[in-house]
């Protein structure tokens, strides 16, 4: 038998070996234009948005004021709360479902593993799109499209979860591990089997995660959908605010914030069990 | 053991004479851009045996399996696999091929969140038929899975997620997912370099029982040499893309494996 070969053991500098063994590590060249890019962004941010400690301090008396006024809730008429709540919770539950299942379809063309150039390209467009409107726009469209109400309302979050989610579906589904979609292939398995066998099953704890946080996010919008006309307890919301009817209006934003804890702490439940 | 062939639920299979070959491959040449990988490698395989390729990382084991199924760039004086001519396949008929060719994987390849079961079943997807299209699987096609699944000697786990179970079970669904596509072949790439020691043996020796009971050839690449001696009828040695041996694992000597991975006599216990 050959004789075990000398293992070669590279040396650094003692001047290498001091730094690395510091125990103040001094960032390198990349963290330092990093930490300059954060306070040039910021330092023009200020400069653009009036944005003043000053005011803020000067103004907290007001503030005080304002939630003093807001006191004590009335919740004389808790029953249309009630009402308006399940709206809007409905209409988070049908937006959330109908934006999730075609996010869905629309993610396997967005999945650079699974669709090819042409239609990743397009259908990443589509979702760029999709995501720069804000929800109120598509309510408002929807409104004017078929009237005053929860539908408009559900319409608009169905598109709003399309941009949100989409994108973030197609991720998910970009990094399954390889392997598996490899035997499949190898063992004859056509693409859309590929997709129903070994990305989707592979990729569904993340997407029923992601579909859960976007379902809070949509309870916490529809609230607001109301603004334009779109339903949900928004629209009460508004009015409570334009007529100074204080009480009414603290007593919703407390159910608001009920409704939206209990639905926030449910879903952190439910994602913890899967994932 | 005596070489009884067991016929498995629902499964009709043209008995091919013992002397039929199911692979050919004469001159096979593979080249990625400017690396030749395979540089005019000759086998044969038959139907009952297992086949041991030896070499090196790099010396175009892998390339080789590949190019038996089309998936890597090869040309050939002669490469028939399962009675088809696999350089002149595409589309439908190249999937054809490779439902026709089960393969097991050095790192299980099994999809993790599925069960046992239904990763057994992905392999029979090429024939699942229409039925499939609304996501099931038939009875018939259950029953199959569920026997191969006690065949590999792990029904008991058919329940089980394929990640909750050890590296020799995972290995073993594996082998039942290659044997649901009722191959012709089965093409194992290293299939027990994640496996400890007494898991190879165990697992080597099953894939031996299979090439006898279904009468195929199983395609098995190593790189230990004691491990070829114990479990293959023949062995391809490799090296930089040549044939450096070739004939039965008993002829397999200390000199000849020294062949195969030259001289610093790295080949394994």
């Amino acid at each position: 038998m050959p004789e075990t070969p000398t293992v070669p053991r590279p040396t650094i500098t003692t001047k290498d070996e001091a730094r690395l063994t510091r125990s103040v590590q001094v960032p390198g060249v990349g963290g330092l234009v990093g930490v300059a890019a954060v306070v040039v962004i910021v330092a023009w941010s200020v400069s653009g948005s009036d944005f003043s400690i000053e005011r803020f301090v000067t103004g907290m008396p007001r503030m005080g004021e304002f939630l003093v006024r807001l006191w004590p809730p009335d919740f004389g008429r808790f029953g249309l709360i009630v009402e308006l709540l399940v709206e809007t919770l409905q209409m988070a539950v049908l937006g959330t479902i109908i934006g999730a299942v075609l996010s869905l379809f629309l993610s396997f063309a967005a999945a650079s593993n699974i669709s090819p150039p042409w239609l990743y390209a397009s259908s990443r467009f589509v979702l760029n799109v999709l995501r720069s409107i804000p929800e109120l726009i598509f309510a408002l469209m929807f409104v004017s499209a078929v009237g005053l109400g929860p539908f408009a309302g559900i319409l608009a979050l169905v598109l709003g979860s399309i941009g949100t989610i989409g994108k973030i579906y197609a991720e998910a589904m970009e990094s399954v591990p390889s392997g598996p979609l490899d035997a499949l292939t190898s063992a004859g398995a056509s693409k859309r089997q590929v997709i129903a066998y070994g990305v989707v099953p592979q990729a569904s704890p993340l997407l029923v995660s992601y579909t859960l946080l976007l379902f809070e996010g949509n309870v916490r919008g529809a609230t607001i959908l109301g603004l334009v006309g779109a339903g949900g307890i928004g629209m009460e919301l508004t009015t409570a605010m334009r007529l100074y009817d204080y009480g009414h209006l603290l007593a919703i934003i407390l159910s608001i914030i009920v409704l939206v804890t209990v639905i926030d702490r449910i879903s952190a439940i439910i994602r913890k069990k899967i994932t | 053991m005596t070489a009884t062939v067991e016929t498995r639920v629902g499964q009709t299979r043209p008995v091919v004479p013992p002397t039929e070959l199911t692979i050919v491959a004469r001159g096979v040449r593979v080249s990625y851009g400017q690396t030749v990988a395979l540089d005019g490698v000759d086998l044969d395989a038959r139907p009952g045996e297992v086949l041991a390729l030896l070499g090196h990382s790099g010396s175009g084991k892998s390339t080789l399996m590949k190019s038996f199924t089309g998936m890597a760039p090869a040309s050939a004086d002669e490469l028939t696999v399962a009675g088809r001519d696999v350089l002149a396949q595409h589309g439908t008929r190249l999937r054809e091929l490779r439902a026709d060719v089960g393969h097991v994987f050095q790192h299980f390849n099994l999809v993790p969140n599925l069960s046992a079961m239904s990763n057994v079943l992905t392999g029979g997807l090429h024939r699942a038929g229409r039925y499939n299209l609304i996501g099931g699987f038939g009875a018939e096609q259950r029953r199959e899975a569920l026997a191969l699944l006690h065949r590999v000697g792990i029904g008991d786990k058919a329940r089980r997620q394929a990640r909750s179970l050890s590296g020799g079970e995972q290995q073993r669904v594996a082998i039942a997912r290659a044997l649901m596509q009722r191959p012709k072949v089965i093409l194992a790439d290293e299939p027990v370099a994640s496996l400890d020691p007494r898991l190879a043996g165990s697992v080597l020796s099953l894939l031996r029982e299979i090439a006898l009971e279904q009468q195929i050839p199983v395609i098995v690449s190593l790189h230990v040499v004691d491990l070829a001696r114990r479990h293959a009828d023949h062995v391809v040695g490799l090296r930089a893309g040549r044939t450096v041996f070739s004939g039965s694992a008993a002829d397999l000597t200390d000199r000849a494996a020294q062949e195969i991975y030259g001289e610093d006599g790295e080949f394994g216990a």
